[in-house]
């Protein structure tokens, strides 16, 4: 088995997998109870975003904007910013404020910091915490937005004052980009292992949140400042995710003496089993009964599937950490990730996945700085009997008539995939069963690459079986 | 009326203001001048405005069907506006496909317009049908002094079709309204009048300014048809780049967003005589009216009188029992600017009143429509943040919130009945069928069985927020 990588060429980007920066900061900060964001720039750079998400999240997104015009762009977005601050902190009294910045602030060249330090001068009645997070959309992408927040959050607001060996007794938790769901499923295993999780941040509740009467004046749920204040206190932090958080949990470490695990994205067996273990290397707890009967379960639902599953081919696209968690669970379901693409322009990560792959026992081919077009080219050549990934492959889906498993962000087609999980045993589970029922859906000539066919056709399965554009296929 | 939330912000006293007796405007700062719009929002107040690059590239260019999208910008422009808004055709490449030049770093420090030309290239040879590619400048390409024009006048050259670059920066402007004026000239500056057909066009119109969302125009388009007119081009939505071309030979622009589009028909006026008439297609009276005065134009008023009166027959029952089960609801409808004025007398058709009207990017003529139309008492907010709907929604207490997917879910946890009538919850809304539908999903949001589960049986949040994150009570 051998994988290779490869780079897309093309200069225009053809139905990007990615959006910018901003959104994830602003994602990030909704895990934090009564937190607010300003983004520094034009109001197109915040009404984006906060539709983006409420089209995924299904729940009112509210972010504040400077709406920087044509006049700040000659002055500066100095007053702007002030006033923000000011109009943000008189109305709503948050217990932080977040302020990200955009192409047009970073091109301006507003220094955020100065002025945010500008402003508490003036305004010594303002105490919480004021974070400025660089998320210009010419650099990375969502994810990266993310990520400096979460790099920000780890330098500016964990408590430097530590006595020696003082401990809050919890664990840091960076989930990464998630989804509410996913938060849960988390939280769940921690207790089932008895653990304290301090989650940075925690968006399960804010993002995913119940209808009360009367409505609170702020969501639900997130983790507070003062559990974030404490978090330099942790017995380790846990990353689950390399390119969002790896960093900051390192900044843990250097900084306060947590110690760092950074991880792959726990999907699939493999994967969760590392997470568990270095839960309890970090703690000495043992594996509780809850927990190992739901492996057990997941290793069930693999048996039970693999006659459905095994030999399919299935293209992957979205975050890199995201397809590496994936990829381990695809493989065990017996696939073959034929096709594994990202926008990211991340060769280090890219040469770990063909390593990855291999290791694995799959073939696949990495596409670096991909777009869905690029996707789409590839199967016409060669297809695929499955696509996971988030909303927008639906065009290659509807036009190659190849079912899409939705993970990811954003789902934003269909409803509630925000609420559901795809991390830890129980994720697992679930996810294995909705690739096999999309698979049921399918009827059995449009398999093209399967030597194991659904129920239904008759007679053996080694002959060629005929494809939708009348070649033949040789499994 | 003074809102509670704007305790800290009088600068928005002059954006609100209530309909007096006679007509008069009782603005929130204690005077009757004219309520504000149209100026720069107050930064940090949470407003729904989006910004020009929006209004152009999402509005006045996106729907055109054959055209390559293209953003010259980071790739965030291009991902955000890609594919929600159901701006339909009888084609689906331009909802299908988003092209961004994807500036990087090094793009932003070295310039783009290289990057640029080469894009424009290769969408070009992977779409090789498509009759035009539209370039969206933006915030960042802008502010680095990409030479935009240029590039498109040379890729012209080369790829022999038209390239239109449109100077949308987002941060031009105080809202989307720049990005639909800056559409509207771009485009009749570099496509209209481009190609002059052979033919008799004394009996053809132009419908400016319906985007098509959820096929509105497939609900009007066959009844000016069957007056025996033609319609060369829908200014934009279902329009191809070929009809753009020749829609100066129009005998009549009918316009209906009168926001967002009556600078083409300006435009065209003034340089090809072309007269234009405004029109309100959604609702009975409005939608017969503007049968009336095309026809009228036309000399076709008997045949007007035909199709009214065979349309209405066909809607009327449906309305009138609709009406009744409407009769007396109160509305909060909050839109981009002139859906607001196009509404009340629809909503009066079905037995509703507006209570309270807002619109996003409303200029003084827009205001000035809604004033006319709106009962004593009505409370006007330009440019409506989201306390102050929050506030609105619950004090003022309407049975039924018209607006957008954005304010959809703060609707729902007020509970307080919402219909979208941006992208519409089923559509098309417009003309008379249209307006069965719109009954419908009033009727349908209002009379759910979900709120009475709501009111009845909604608990208060639990207290302490700590509480519900399960670990407390975990023995370690």
């Amino acid at each position: 088995m051998t994988s290779r990588l490869t780079i897309q060429e093309r200069a225009v980007a053809i139905n990007p997998t990615r959006a910018c920066a901003p959104i994830g900061a602003m994602l990030a900060n909704y895990g934090i109870h009564g937190a607010i964001t300003i983004n520094h720039g034009s109001q197109g750079c915040a009404t984006y975003p906060r539709h983006q998400m409420a089209r995924h999240f299904r729940e009112p997104v509210e972010v504040a904007t400077t709406s920087l015009t044509e006049k700040t762009t000659v002055y500066g977005g100095k007053q702007n910013l002030l006033a923000a601050l000011k109009n943000i902190w008189e109305r709503f009294h948050p217990t932080m404020i977040m302020v990200c910045s955009t192409c047009l602030s970073e091109t301006i060249g507003d220094d955020i910091p100065a002025i945010i330090d500008e402003f508490l001068d003036k305004h010594p009645e303002v105490t919480i915490p004021i974070l400025s997070v660089k998320t210009p959309s010419y650099i990375g992408n969502h994810t990266t937005g993310f990520d400096n927040f979460l790099k920000e959050l780890a330098l500016n607001l964990p408590d430097r004052r530590k006595k020696k060996g003082e401990t809050n007794g919890k664990i840091n938790i960076i989930p990464g980009w998630v989804n509410p769901g996913d938060i849960r499923e988390l939280k769940h295993m921690l207790r089932e292992m008895g653990l304290h999780g301090l989650w940075i941040t925690d968006y399960s509740e804010t993002l995913d949140g119940g209808y009360y009467q009367p409505r609170p004046h702020f969501p639900r749920g997130g983790t507070t400042v003062e559990e974030l204040r404490s978090s330099s206190k942790s017995l380790a932090t846990i990353a689950l995710q390399r390119h969002v958080g790896g960093e900051a949990a390192r900044i843990y470490e250097r900084r306060y003496n947590v110690p760092a695990y950074v991880l792959t994205m726990p999907i699939g067996l493999r994967n969760t089993d590392a997470f568990v273990n270095t839960l309890v290397e970090i703690t000495d707890h043992s594996i509780p009964e809850a927990l190992e009967v739901e492996r057990a379960r997941l290793l069930d639902a693999l048996v039970d599937t693999h006659m459905y599953t095994t030999g399919l081919r299935v293209a992957l696209y979205g975050d890199p950490d995201l397809l590496e968690g994936l990829v381990g669970l695809i493989a065990e379901m017996g696939m073959t990730p034929a096709y594994i693409l990202t926008a990211a322009d991340n060769r280090p990560w890219g040469e770990r996945m063909v390593e990855l792959t291999e290791e694995l026992g799959v073939e696949s081919e990495i596409i670096l700085k991909g777009d869905l077009h690029e996707l789409h080219k590839r199967i016409k050549q060669k297809p695929v009997d499955l696509l996971i990934g988030h909303s927008k492959g639906k065009f290659i889906a509807e036009a190659e008539k190849i079912p899409l498993v939705r993970v990811g962000f954003p789902v934003e087609d269909r409803f509630g995939y925000h609420r559901r999980s795809i991390v830890g045993y129980n994720g697992a589970i679930a996810l294995v069963d909705e690739i096999t029922n999309t698979i049921f859906e399918r009827r059995a000539t449009t398999i093209v690459s399967n030597t194991l066919v659904e129920t239904g056709v008759e007679g053996p399965t080694d002959i060629p079986i005929t494809l939708r554009n009348g070649a033949a296929c040789h499994p | 009326m003074q809102f509670k939330c704007n305790q800290t912000l009088p600068e928005r006293a002059i954006h609100i203001a209530i309909k007096g007796p006679g007509g008069t405007c009782q603005r929130g700062d204690g005077t009757a001048c004219f309520i504000a719009n149209n100026v720069a929002t107050t930064p940090g107040d949470m407003t729904e405005r989006g910004c020009t690059y929006a209004g152009c590239r999402g509005v006045v260019g996106g729907p055109v069907k054959d055209a390559i999208q293209l953003t010259h910008g980071p790739i965030g422009c291009a991902f955000f506006s890609w594919g929600y808004r159901p701006h339909l055709a009888d084609s689906d490449f331009h909802m299908k496909y988003t092209f961004v030049t994807d500036m990087n770093e090094t793009n932003i420090v070295f310039g783009g317009e290289k990057k640029l030309l080469q894009s424009i290239i290769e969408a070009n040879a992977e779409f090789p049908d498509a009759k035009a590619v539209f370039v969206y400048n933006t915030c960042s390409t802008a502010l680095i002094g990409d030479d935009g024009r240029d590039v498109a006048k040379q890729a012209e050259a080369i790829i022999g079709k038209p390239v239109v670059f449109f100077e949308c920066e987002g941060f031009r402007g105080v809202s989307q309204s720049l990005g639909h004026h800056i559409g509207n000239e771009t485009i009749f500056r570099q496509l209209v009048g481009s190609v002059e057909p052979e033919g008799d066009f004394s009996r053809s119109i132009n419908i400016i300014g319906d985007y098509n969302i959820k096929n509105d125009i497939r609900t009007f388009e066959y009844l000016f048809e069957a007056l025996g007119l033609r319609i060369i081009a829908r200014f934009t939505g279902n329009v191809s780049v070929d009809d753009l071309k020749i829609m100066h030979k129009a005998a009549l622009n009918i316009v209906h967003c009168q926001r967002s589009a009556t600078y083409i028909a300006d435009m065209m006026k003034e340089k090809y005589g072309t007269p234009y008439i405004n029109v309100t297609l959604w609702g009975i009276k409005n939608m017969s009216k503007a049968l009336r005065d095309t026809a009228a134009f036309f000399g076709l008023e008997a045949r007007a009188e035909e199709v009214i009166a065979r349309e209405v027959a066909r809607i009327q029952p449906y309305i009138d029992a609709y009406r009744q089960r409407l009769q007396g609801k109160r509305v909060f409808i909050y839109q981009g600017g002139p859906r607001v004025w196009h509404w009340i007398e629809l909503l009066r058709e079905l037995g509703m009143e507006t209570e309270t009207a807002a619109t996003t990017f409303g200029h003084t003529d827009d205001y000035e429509k809604i004033f006319r139309q709106i009962a004593e008492g009505t409370l006007v907010v330009d440019n409506p943040n989201v306390p102050e709907i929050e506030e609105i929604l619950t004090r003022r207490r309407p049975d039924l919130f018209i607006s957008g997917n954005k304010e959809r879910y703060l609707a729902y946890k007020l509970g307080v009945p919402f219909v979208n009538g941006h992208t519409y919850d089923t559509g098309p809304y417009a003309g008379f069928v249209g307006m069965v539908n719109f009954a419908r999903d009033i009727d349908k949001a209002l009379h759910a069985p979900v709120w009475n589960i709501l009111h009845r049986h909604a608990r208060p949040a639990p207290a302490a927020h700590h509480a519900s994150h399960g670990f407390e009570e975990v023995e370690s």
